[in-house]
């Protein structure tokens, strides 16, 4: 191997390492498997709630991470009523029509809760 | 002939609309907007110069989706995607649901094939690089294969009615059936051109008009809350040169189960292709023809994969997939007449923030015919 070769070879492993530093940075963030809520929140949530949580985590990774619902900047439940009826059409979805309304029953939760947050932020002093 | 086709096409099409306008009743337009970026970069360690069989470097793939319904069963989807090709339309299509059994969706879509082609976008899958057998360009020595059996995304015109039906709560039954341009090649084809699929330049139209058409069933066992299991069989099969002449037939087998958090998924693909002899085969093809009627190939491969969150930032994957070409090969391909590769992956997903990942992956690649090599990846990617 050429001096070239050698330092070529070593300048691609050195930005593999500093891409995966950064990537490491994520460790200390707060957030559940898949994408979905911390246990923190979990534990913050009713009883009923977190059932309905286990099951949306559940059936919802299976395509995607759970980040896409959970980011979703929609908060009318009719608009959440026709996206989960969408997602539970899809060919191996596994969500029956009891899943999707437990879907909805902690999706319902976490748009109160977004909104909330939302509300507390924007009064603060 | 084609007018009774035509006709029988638009009544097929209206009565749905027809339907459905009746009960078009109150639901304002719901919007969903969402995308994925992915920057991937490729390295072949073992190989001073890989860039004559590889796309090593980097590269960038970006999806923007679009989803509109207009009433409870109309909606419309639109999916641009930037990638090596520069921007594709990967879906236009309109849907016409008349009930959860029976879906119209008519455009530019991805017809029904196979598990993977569900989750193709980049933020979807764990892996930095798509299952063998459908690989779309980013495999070693892709041009020597041909690429992959079924590039994905397998993006296509035409129509394509499916549907689901659940039986209880455990039980759920897909089907989808369409009818589609198909895929493409030249007169003189020894392989299909998965280029002229995405080529402008000859019109994203139909060049032999003769639809292809294929299908897909699949069924679901949802086992509880924490355990579900998917199997499904596709296929597919058209006239891909101008002439109409040379056929190929794309079937697969698919199974994905889910254990809690341990997802398994395997897929099995084979495609038989037929070529063009020419007058004179002896100074075209590396192997004389015994029986010309012989006229075709047939490439396999299967993959299977494992893939498991061992914490809320770090998720697992291994990948063992493969794929085989069985006939005969042109006189200036590197090939034989059988070639095969294996492929061993291991990766890894450091989720950065929700929404954002980095992947890292090692993959082992076992040529019959090339030098084995060995491919490192790292990629970022996000969604929204």
């Amino acid at each position: 191997m050429t001096t070239d070769q050698t330092s070529s070879s070593l300048g691609r492993g050195f930005g593999l390492v500093l891409l995966l530093l950064l990537g490491l940075t994520g460790c200390a963030t707060d957030f559940g498997r898949r994408g979905g809520l911390s246990d923190q929140q979990i534990a913050a949530m009713p009883p009923g709630v977190q059932e309905d949580y286990d099951l949306f985590a559940y059936k919802c990774s299976r395509c995607h991470t759970l980040s896409r619902p959970l980011k979703a900047q929609i908060t009318d439940m009719e608009h959440w009523r026709a996206y989960v009826a969408r997602m539970r059409r899809h060919a191996g979805s596994a969500i029956s029509e009891d899943d999707g309304n437990r879907v909805l029953r902690f999706l319902e939760y976490w748009v109160k809760q977004r909104k909330q947050a939302e509300a507390e932020e924007g009064g603060a002093p | 002939m084609k007018t009774l086709l035509r006709a029988t096409l638009a009544t097929v099409i209206a009565l749905p609309i027809f339907a459905l306008g009746a009960r078009a009743d109150a639901l304002e337009m719901e919007r969903n907007f969402a995308g994925s970026a992915q920057l991937d970069y490729l390295a072949v360690p073992t190989t001073v110069d890989a860039r004559p069989f590889s796309f090593d470097g980097f590269t960038t793939e970006l999806a923007v989706k679009l989803a509109v319904d207009f009433t409870p069963n109309i909606s419309a989807n639109v999916k641009i995607c930037y990638g090596c090709h520069g921007f594709e339309t990967d879906m236009a299509f309109v849907d016409l649901r008349v009930a959860d059994q029976l879906n119209f969706r008519i455009g530019r879509m991805n017809p029904a094939f196979g598990d993977f082609p569900l989750r193709h976008d980049p933020a979807n899958h764990r892996a930095n690089s798509k299952p063998l057998p459908y690989d779309m360009g980013r495999m070693l020595h892709r041009a020597e294969w041909n690429m992959s059996i079924l590039p994905s995304p397998y993006v296509d015109n035409g129509l394509e009615v499916n549907g689901t039906q659940w039986f209880g709560n455990d039980v759920q039954l897909d089907y989808a059936l369409y009818v589609v341009s198909g895929l493409k090649g030249n007169n003189d084809a020894l392989d299909l051109d998965f280029i002229q699929s995405r080529s402008g330049s000859l019109y994203y139209v139909d060049n032999n008009s003769r639809p292809a058409y294929g299908g897909r069933v699949a069924l679901t066992l949802a086992l509880g809350d924490r355990i579900n299991a998917t199997a499904g069989i596709s296929g597919t099969y058209g006239l891909y040169d101008p002439a109409g002449l040379l056929s190929y037939a794309i079937g697969g087998a698919d199974l994905y189960v889910r254990f809690d958090d341990l997802s398994l998924r395997a897929e099995y693909l084979l495609r038989r292709t037929e070529i063009s002899i020419g007058s004179n085969p002896e100074e075209r093809f590396r192997y004389g023809f015994e029986d010309l009627s012989k006229n075709f190939f047939v490439k396999d491969g299967f993959y299977a994969e494992v893939e498991y969150p061992f914490t809320p930032w770090l998720e697992g994957l291994f990948r063992f997939d493969g794929m085989r070409r069985i006939g005969n090969v042109a006189v200036t391909s590197p090939l034989r007449s059988e070639s095969a590769v294996l492929r061993y992956t291991l990766g890894a997903n450091v989720v950065v923030e929700r929404g954002m990942r980095v992947k890292v992956s090692g993959e082992f690649w076992d040529f019959s015919d090339f030098q084995d090599d060995l491919v490192l990846h790292l990629g970022v990617v996000a969604n929204f």
